[in-house]
C-alpha cells in the first residue's frame, strides 16, 4: 500500500512538474515567436510554386531549411492519455505542433533575411521523426519538423 | 552551385538537364543525449540535440548530393526534396534528392 501511495506522489508529482514548467516554456515560447515575427518587416512568404514579383539582382536564389525538434511536457503527455481513452481531439498536442512549425517558418525566414534576402517562395513543411517517436511505443512525444523554402528578392509593387 | 527546391530559377534559364542526384545518411546521438531529451519530455522545450541531430543530417545528405552533381557536371540543382524515415529508435534516416541542370544567366 505504501509502495502503491508512493508511485501515486512520483506520478503527481511529475504531472504537476510538467504543468508548471510546460506552461512556462509554452508561454515564454509563444511570446518569443510573436516578437520575432513583428521584427520580420516586409518579407513576402508564399508556398508558391513559382516566384511571385522577382526582381533582377545579382543574388541567385537559393535553397534555404530549417527544423527544430520540441518536446511535449509531462502533464501533455498524460492530458493526451487520457484523451486516449475518451477519444476526441487531443488539444494539448495541437499547440505543440503549430509551435513547432511557427519555429521552424521563423527560421527559414531569418537566415534568409541574413543572406540579403527579402521572400521566400515554395514553403514546405514537413514532419521528421527523429528517436523513433513514432515507431518506438515507448518513445518520448516529441515534434521534429523541417522547413523548406527558396529564397529570393524581390521588389514590393506597393513601394 | 545554386540549389533551389522550385522547378525553375528566376533570372536563369536551364539548358541542360543531368538528371536525378540523392544524397541520404543515417545519424544517431549518443546515449547521453538520449537520457536529456527523456528529461525535457518532463517539463517540454525544444530538444537542442536532436535539432542539431537533423541540421547535421541534413548537411550531410545535401553535401552528398552536391558531391553528385558537380561528378555530372551540373551547375545547379531544382526541385530538391527531403524525407525522412525512422530506422530504429534514436537514429534518424535524412533523404535528399533533387534534379541536376545546367542553368546559364538571363532568360
Amino acid at each position: 500500500m505504501d509502495n502503491f501511495l508512493a508511485q501515486m506522489a512520483v506520478v503527481l508529482f511529475l504531472i504537476a512538474l510538467g504543468f508548471v514548467a510546460g506552461s512556462v516554456a509554452e508561454r515564454r515560447h509563444l511570446a518569443l515567436l510573436g516578437k520575432r515575427e513583428r521584427d520580420n518587416g516586409p518579407f513576402l512568404v508564399t508556398q508558391l510554386k513559382s516566384f511571385p514579383a522577382y526582381t533582377e539582382n545579382e543574388l541567385a536564389p537559393q535553397m534555404v531549411v530549417g527544423e527544430v525538434v520540441i518536446a511535449s511536457d509531462y502533464f501533455k503527455t498524460f492530458l493526451a492519455s487520457m484523451r486516449r481513452i475518451f477519444g476526441g481531439e487531443v488539444r494539448s498536442f495541437h499547440s505543440l505542433l503549430g509551435r513547432a512549425r511557427r519555429e521552424a517558418t521563423q527560421r527559414v525566414i531569418e537566415q534568409s533575411r541574413e543572406l540579403g534576402y527579402n521572400a521566400i517562395c515554395n514553403l514546405r513543411i514537413e514532419t521528421a521523426d527523429v528517436g523513433g517517436s513514432t515507431t518506438n511505443k515507448k518513445g518520448a512525444a516529441m515534434v521534429a519538423i523541417i522547413a523548406s523554402a527558396t529564397a529570393y528578392q524581390y521588389q514590393s509593387p506597393s513601394s | 552551385m545554386i540549389v533551389t527546391n522550385t522547378e525553375t530559377i528566376a533570372g536563369y534559364h536551364i539548358s541542360e538537364i543531368k538528371g536525378l542526384v540523392q544524397g541520404n545518411t543515417v545519424r544517431a546521438k549518443h546515449a547521453g543525449r538520449d537520457i536529456a531529451a527523456g528529461f525535457k519530455n518532463l517539463i517540454g522545450g525544444e530538444l537542442k540535440g536532436y535539432t542539431e541531430l537533423l541540421t547535421e543530417s541534413r548537411r550531410q545528405a545535401l553535401e552528398r548530393m552536391l558531391a553528385q552533381a558537380e561528378q555530372l557536371g551540373a551547375n545547379a540543382i531544382v526541385n530538391v526534396r527531403f524525407t525522412t524515415s525512422a530506422v530504429t529508435a534514436g537514429a534518424a534516416e535524412l533523404y535528399a534528392y533533387g534534379t541536376a541542370v545546367v542553368a546559364e544567366p538571363g532568360a
